[in-house]
Parts: C-alpha cells; sequence; structure tokens
C-alpha cells in the first residue's frame, strides 16, 4: 500500500513538474492572446450529519491544481487532492489525481461547444461533449453526453472499461434585471439513475446563492442550496506562470444526503455553476454579461526602443502593462 | 437568584452602553424580525448572514428538547440570505442534547434543522403598513406534516404587518402578527402577537425591543458593530437571557447603517 502510494504521488509529481519545466520555455507556448499556465490551490470543504457521535463529520483537503491555456481554447488541467482532515473513511485516504484532461472549446455559429478527454472527477474517465445554444439573451439550450468508465485511486487502484453513457439536457432562463437565473435540467447521471433538477441562481458580485430542488429515480426528492463565493485578489497581472489562489470557493448543501442523486462529473478543477461550462471571452450569456469578477492585466516582456523612439521620446520603463482583459476563472 | 439577576442586568446595561453603534435586530431563526415575533419588515437585498444565538430553556418549545425531562439551555446557529428585496430565506440548525456520560459531559448530539421563508408582498408606505408572510420549517412542513413522529418543533405560519412612524428624527415601529403554530405544545405562542421599536435618533442604527409573544413580555436591544458584527439580547420576562451575534455582509457590496 505504502509503495502504491509513494508510485502515485511520484506520479502527479512528475507530471506537474514536468508541465512547469515546459512553461518555463517560453517558445514552447502555444500562440494565443493570452496563453499561459495557472497554479492555483483551494480547500475542499465537506461536512455531513449522519450520527450522534459527533457533531460533524469533515473532510478537507486542499486542491493544488494547473490550468495550462494552449491559445485558442485549448486547455490542459490538473488537480490534486490532498486530504488534511478525514473523517469520511477510506475512500478519501491518500493524496489522490482528482482531474487530468484536455479540453478544446470553440462554437459554430451560436452553438458552443466543449470537448473534454482525460481523468474526471467523481473517479471517472472518458470522453466528454458540453454543448450551449443561446436562442436569446434571456433563453438558452444546453446538453451534455459523456462516455465513462470507473477509475478509482484510493485505498486500492481500480478501473474498469469505459461503458457507461451519460447525459443530460436542459434549458437557462435569465432575467438579467435581478440578474437571475433559471436551470432546469433532466438526464441518465452516473450511477445509472434518471433524474431531473430545477435550479435557481442569483448572482451578487462575486458572489452566487443557488436554491435547488431535483427529483431522482432511486432517491426520490430532495433539495438544498448552493454557494460560489470568488476570492480575492480580484486585480491580477497575468504572466507566462501565474501562482495564485484558486478562483471559487463552492459549497452545496442536500437536505436529504441523497449523495448519489443526480451526481455528475466535472471536467474543469474550477467548474461552477456561477461561470457555466465556456470561458467569458469566448461565451457572452447569462453571468458572463455582469461585471467581470476579476480584472486580469497582461504581464508583458519590457520593449526595446527603437532608433525612431529614440530620437523622439525614449522609453524608461521596462515594464509595460497593456491588453487589458477581463477574465473569469 | 440575586447573584443571577445582577448579572443579566450587567449584561444587558453593558450592551446598550458598549458602543454608539447600535444596529438592525434580528431573529434567532437568522431572518429579520423583532426577537420572538415576527415583523413586517425585510432585510436589505443582498444581505447574507451567519450567526449563532443562545437559547435560555425558557425559551425553548416544551417537547424535543429536554434530557431525562428537564428542559436545559442550547444554541443555534444558522445562514441566511435576502436574494430579494421581498424574499428571505435561512436556514437554521438547534443543537440537541442525546446522551451524557456519568460527569455530565455531553457525549451525543443531535440537531434539528429548519428552513425558513419570508415573502413581503406589500412595502411599507406613508399611510400603511408593511405586510409579510412566513414559515419555519417549510420543508419538512410540506412533505412530512402528516406523521406524527416528525419533529416540527418550530413549524409555524405567520403573517405580520409593521408600520413605523418619525418625529423629531425617532423612529417608532409597531409590528401585529397573527401566528400559528403546527404542534399543540406550542400554542402558547398561537394568536395575535406583536411588538414596539424605538429608534433613536443619537442611535439610527439602533433599536431597542419590547414584544409580547402571545405567552410572555421580552425586552431587548440590538447592536452592529463595524457594520459587519450584529449582536442582540433580550430579556424574557425580565429574568432569562438570550442573546446572539451573526456576521452580516451585503452581497451587492452595498453599505447601509442599519
Amino acid at each position: 500500500m505504502y509503495r502504491h502510494n509513494s508510485i502515485r504521488l511520484g506520479f502527479i509529481a512528475a507530471v506537474f513538474l514536468a508541465l512547469f519545466l515546459r512553461v518555463g520555455q517560453p517558445k514552447a507556448i502555444g500562440q494565443t492572446s493570452s496563453p499561459g499556465i495557472d497554479f492555483f490551490s483551494g480547500v475542499d470543504f465537506n461536512f455531513r450529519d449522519i450520527n450522534y457521535e459527533t457533531q460533524y463529520d469533515l473532510l478537507i483537503r486542499l486542491t493544488p491544481g494547473f490550468k495550462w491555456n494552449m491559445g485558442n481554447h485549448w486547455q490542459i488541467a490538473g488537480q490534486a487532492m490532498i486530504p488534511i482532515v478525514n473523517q469520511y473513511g477510506e475512500a478519501y485516504k491518500g493524496v489522490q489525481l482528482n482531474m487530468l484532461d484536455v479540453s478544446k472549446e470553440f462554437h459554430i455559429k451560436n452553438l458552443y461547444l466543449k470537448t473534454t478527454a482525460g481523468i474526471f472527477n467523481q473517479n471517472r474517465y472518458g470522453l466528454d461533449l458540453k454543448a450551449f445554444m443561446p436562442l436569446c439573451d434571456w433563453f438558452a439550450l444546453e446538453g451534455q453526453a459523456g462516455w465513462v468508465g470507473w477509475l478509482i485511486m484510493s485505498p486500492k487502484w481500480w478501473f474498469s472499461r469505459p461503458n457507461h453513457f451519460v447525459w443530460t439536457v436542459g434549458g437557462d432562463f435569465y432575467i438579467p434585471q435581478w440578474n437571475t437565473q433559471f436551470r432546469c435540467t433532466a438526464g441518465k447521471y452516473l450511477y445509472r439513475d434518471f433524474g431531473c433538477e430545477v435550479e435557481v441562481m442569483r448572482h451578487f458580485n462575486h458572489t452566487t446563492a443557488t436554491v435547488y430542488g431535483r427529483w431522482n429515480s432511486i432517491e426520490g426528492f430532495d433539495g438544498g442550496f448552493r454557494l460560489i463565493v470568488t476570492i480575492p485578489p480580484y486585480h491580477r497581472k497575468h504572466r507566462a506562470v501565474n501562482i495564485r489562489p484558486a478562483s471559487n470557493w463552492r459549497i452545496s448543501y442536500t437536505v436529504m444526503y441523497n449523495q448519489f442523486s443526480n451526481i455528475m462529473y466535472r471536467t474543469d478543477p474550477e467548474e461552477n455553476e456561477r461561470d457555466g461550462w465556456f470561458s467569458r471571452d469566448l461565451l457572452q450569456w447569462g453571468s458572463h454579461t455582469m461585471e467581470p469578477d476579476f480584472i486580469i492585466t497582461e504581464k508583458t516582456k519590457p520593449i526595446k526602443p527603437t532608433e525612431k523612439t529614440e530620437q523622439t521620446e525614449p522609453t524608461e520603463s521596462t515594464e509595460q502593462e497593456q491588453n487589458e482583459q477581463n477574465e473569469t476563472h | 437568584m440575586n447573584k443571577m439577576k445582577l448579572i443579566n442586568t450587567t449584561l444587558i446595561l453593558l450592551f446598550l452602553c458598549l458602543l454608539p453603534n447600535i444596529g438592525k435586530a434580528q431573529q434567532y431563526t437568522g431572518i429579520s424580525g423583532l426577537i420572538h415575533v415576527p415583523s413586517g419588515e425585510m432585510n436589505h437585498e443582498g444581505d447574507a448572514v451567519i450567526g449563532a444565538h443562545f437559547l435560555n430553556k425558557n425559551m425553548m418549545p416544551d417537547v424535543g428538547f429536554l434530557y431525562q425531562g428537564e428542559k436545559y439551555n442550547t444554541f443555534d446557529y444558522y445562514v441566511g440570505l435576502t436574494p430579494f428585496s421581498w424574499l428571505e430565506l435561512s436556514l437554521v440548525c438547534t443543537e440537541r442534547i442525546r446522551e451524557k456520560d456519568e460527569q455530565g459531559n455531553i457525549i451525543k448530539w443531535s440537531k434539528d434543522r429548519y428552513a425558513s421563508i419570508k415573502i413581503q408582498p406589500l412595502k411599507e408606505g406613508k399611510y400603511y403598513p408593511s405586510l409579510a408572510i412566513g414559515c419555519n420549517d417549510i420543508w419538512t412542513a410540506a412533505f412530512y406534516k402528516d406523521q406524527p413522529l416528525i419533529q416540527l418543533y418550530y413549524m409555524n405560519l405567520h403573517v405580520a404587518a409593521t408600520k413605523h412612524f418619525k418625529f423629531s428624527g425617532n423612529e417608532l415601529g409597531v409590528t401585529v402578527a397573527y401566528r400559528y403554530y403546527y404542534r399543540n405544545y406550542n400554542e402558547k405562542w398561537n394568536g395575535v402577537v406583536g411588538g414596539i421599536t424605538f429608534r433613536p435618533a443619537f442611535f439610527p442604527q439602533g433599536r431597542l425591543i419590547a414584544e409580547y409573544t402571545g405567552n410572555e413580555f421580552l425586552l431587548g436591544a440590538d447592536m452592529l458593530l463595524w457594520q459587519h458584527l450584529r449582536l442582540q439580547a433580550s430579556l424574557k420576562d425580565f429574568k432569562y437571557v438570550n442573546a446572539g451575534l451573526c456576521l452580516q455582509f451585503n452581497l451587492l457590496g452595498k453599505k447601509y447603517k442599519y
């Protein structure tokens, strides 16, 4: 067991190191408007109230991850889970690779698509396709389909062939005057269950609060709320390599503790209901039409003064900030 | 007993005189109101609160919060949100004792959870009061109200009206509410309840509260420190202290005096 954990930890460290070294060479970066790699970490905080012996069972994990934006909306993303406090049991013991995948976003007219391949969270791997089609400023259709298999790393390695097809379809209503969004989805989920869900999201400055109700073919009705809070600093400088806190902190509360109801994997380490599936600079709909959470300033290399500029107005500054770009992670 | 009275009185006086920033009241349910009585007022749009409240055993329902046949002091904690100016939501957990060891230490806990909702269909006007309707424990009430074993310790429906009168910069608020508790053991709090609030001109952020819950009188006050820390303390029947504090943030980034 110790040996397996060491191998797993070494593998994760090697991936991180290789990517870090790779990005350290400027020529290797894809030629896009703002390529670069972000290293970040947040905290995954879980609690449950299912016995009388303790007030709550806690599961607190660090979530170090990276996102390598290679340009043209190609991205490689990865994330590990490092348990700090674990009262949930053996399945959450040890450092785990939570996610490692490559994705591409693009659009065909007003049909926005995102394809992803690799290791997802919820102990799954496979292929995923997300689609989003805004029909007007206040209504859009969405869908997701995946072909996945199991990939469990703790307490033992175990995997299955990708033999499970999951899907969801739904619609989104957005009321810009109230910054309020209604999301209705239905589909077949990871535990071979069918279900539907209605979620109402109220977007505030840097925070989104949602209330949801859902029905599931196995566990029946349930409901709860979610809270997504973006984490400062809200003004950032973008370099080729960036080290920052995670973009958001998300908590999801369920009344009935139906932990296997309507569960879908995530393909991005910072995926959340506030930002949706697509990048802000690609899709301008819903909460992406609000003021951006993060003001990101490009940090470029110094420009050497030419003869012409020397004659007219010498440049003394060693750094210039330009191309203000707003992004939401 | 005299010592307890002295401590209680000192706490209240200290609370009232501590700092000049006195804030808007809160209920132990995480939504706006007086102390135990609901009101027609609402928090500001975007207000989010997270807090805890010490509950004297004399404020607790007569069933559900007993250990070996005796009521006990406990506390609750809550989160609340005002997503719109006409809607408030909250989730509250009240601690219960399930088992103690021989030394009297609590070794097993449980919680009574309930969600509250409050809707204000009518805002206060020049000649008419604000009107709000609300419900505690709405989730359980919706799905399990016909099951006698399901806990509905706090389940109630209420409609409340509040009107404010201003004079010389001061503000006097009058609240009248009708409340119906679902369980019979809470019927002492049923019927017409109400209270008055006083917001002095020199403490525009604060209120003093006097209310009648249908069974007892409560006196209390609130305090807002540094725009984010809200305190409340009250005396039931001039003897029993309840007190709480919460952190308050406006998610729209607005700043209010109270």
